[in-house]
């Protein structure tokens, strides 16, 4: 059933019936898409978990929020009935892919990219609902192609929403490799062309090996160098090419080589009156 | 394989992540001297422009967003404009042989008639030398340098990271911008940004 709504989108998107939304997988140049819901149906003042399911031709990929070098993150529009909100995309842990000196951050192969959607509390038990989003994407392998897809969900209201056992296991692994938000303080400076992350401490189970930042335009995207330093780890990464102005907050995912990844918020330290001193204690 | 992708980010870490190879050109600084041949077979070098401004336009014709800024006439008309106007344009581009977007001198004369563009020169760079020597991460990716030889503008196109020619409208053109403004004798308001497009395709 699912290959013939595949058989079917493809067709129709053959003949250019541009405007449509597909409540289907849509399959596009190296990857298909669908709009897909955890729950077979929506709770009245409950958030909802909808999610761009990303099914990549093995080799080819697409973004990060913070793409790398080159790319783009994949963008969601969306189109909701009143009183629905979208939040922004929850990214789940990406990878890191290097193509000769450049690096790049985003997922490969089978992947969900999470939005929790609110649920007017007055929304009618017992109506359908439609969702739509029109998304824009990037899938690249050393060649990159554009895509966009206009995509719908139909769902009921209930008044107890049950998951659907057909995306369960995407849903799970999407939440799964969502990064903890680390309680722990690290402080960001810039010395010279340099900028030093030290973290007091990680919440992580090992030491960090790599390091994304999640900001664009603040540090380069090659991996840091990791030291220990008077008991911390110190992260040191080239300044961008592109930095301006240090951020207020400098989130950084930290990853230790297991699934699970840890975000962190490294405020920038007080530019030191005499810039470009690089002897610190 | 993830003990292997460990294993590499590993050997990454241990490695200066100050890569040499990207020790790119700098804004404010003498914009480094270069010879390449163009599709005619000529040699151009960047000191020969000395006095003049010079745009340097990174370029590989299969990217979707070099296709975006050409088929919309976006860069062709920048081209125009600007040498019109007295300013050097020199588009190269560094694919290595066999990779996307690679051409020889047909397929850039090629190039150049399919979309009505106008640089002063196409240059190949097959090897990457000057690619790396001024850091081009992406096509497309532009530097402007001014007629005392010093670099003034590293970065994109514009101001809206997509392929989509519908964003085209809303953007900040940095390349004319900045044009104007050397022509004018103002400071040049936006001197870095942050390129969006394919990664170059630079051999292994």
């Amino acid at each position: 059933m699912r290959l013939s709504n595949v058989a079917a989108c493809f067709f129709l998107a053959c003949f250019g019936l541009g405007g449509l939304a597909f409540a289907a997988p849509v399959s596009a140049d190296h990857i298909e898409v669908e709009l897909v819901s955890e729950n077979s149906a929506l709770v009245p003042g409950h958030n909802a978990w909808l999610g761009l399911r990303l099914k990549h031709e093995p080799g080819w990929h697409t973004y990060w929020i913070n793409p790398g070098d080159s790319g783009l993150p994949t963008k969601l529009s969306w189109t909701l009935p009143t009183g629905f909100k979208a939040d922004p995309i929850a990214w789940p842990t990406p990878k890191r892919f290097q193509l000769g000196e450049l690096y790049n951050f985003g997922y490969e192969l089978d992947a969900l990219l999470p939005v929790s959607i609110s649920v007017p509390a007055e929304a009618a038990i017992g109506s359908t609902v439609q969702l739509g989003v029109e998304a824009k994407w990037l899938v690249c392998h050393e060649e990159c192609v554009p895509g966009k897809a206009n995509l719908r969900i139909d769902l009921p209201l209930a008044a107890k929403a049950t998951p659907d056992p057909a995306f369960a296991a995407a849903f799970a692994a999407a939440h799964a490799a969502q990064p903890a938000k680390s309680a722990s303080k690290a402080q960001a400076r810039l010395i010279g062309d340099r900028v030093e992350v030290a973290l007091d401490a990680t919440d992580l189970r090992r030491p960090p090996t790599d390091a994304f930042a999640a900001q664009t335009k603040v540090v380069a995207n090659a991996p840091p160098t990791i030291a220990e330093r008077g008991g911390k780890s110190v992260l040191t990464f080239a300044k961008s090419d592109y930095f301006t102005a240090a951020p207020e907050h400098f989130e950084l995912l930290l990853l230790d080589g297991s699934a699970k990844a840890v975000l962190i918020d490294a405020p920038f330290a007080p530019a030191p009156p005499s810039s470009s001193s690089s002897s610190t204690p | 394989m993830s003990l292997r992708t460990l294993a590499l980010t590993t050997a990454l870490t241990l490695a200066a992540p100050f890569s040499a190879a990207f020790a790119a050109a700098t804004v404010g600084a003498a914009a480094p001297d270069f010879s390449l041949t163009d599709a005619n077979g000529k040699t151009q070098t960047l000191s020969q422009y000395k006095g003049k401004t010079v745009v340097l336009e990174w370029n590989n014709p299969g990217c979707p967003f070099v296709q975006k800024h050409y088929s919309s006439g976006n860069i062709p008309k920048q081209q125009a404009d600007a040498t019109k106007d007295g300013v050097i344009w020199l588009t190269i581009n560094s694919g290595a042989g066999g990779k996307q977007g690679h051409l020889d001198a047909a397929g850039a004369k090629a190039f150049i008639v399919q979309y009505q563009a106008s640089p002063t020169a196409y240059l190949f760079d097959g090897d990457g030398k000057v690619g790396h020597l001024y850091g081009a991460k992406t096509t497309p990716h532009m530097y402007v340098i001014d007629a005392g030889g010093t670099l003034r503008y590293v970065g994109g196109i514009d101001s809206i990271a997509s392929a989509d020619k519908e964003d085209l409208a809303k953007a900040t053109q940095y390349v004319p911008l900045v044009l104007a403004e050397l022509k004018d004798g103002k400071p040049v308001s936006v001197a870095t940004s942050e390129p969006y497009g394919c990664s170059v395709k630079y051999g292994s």
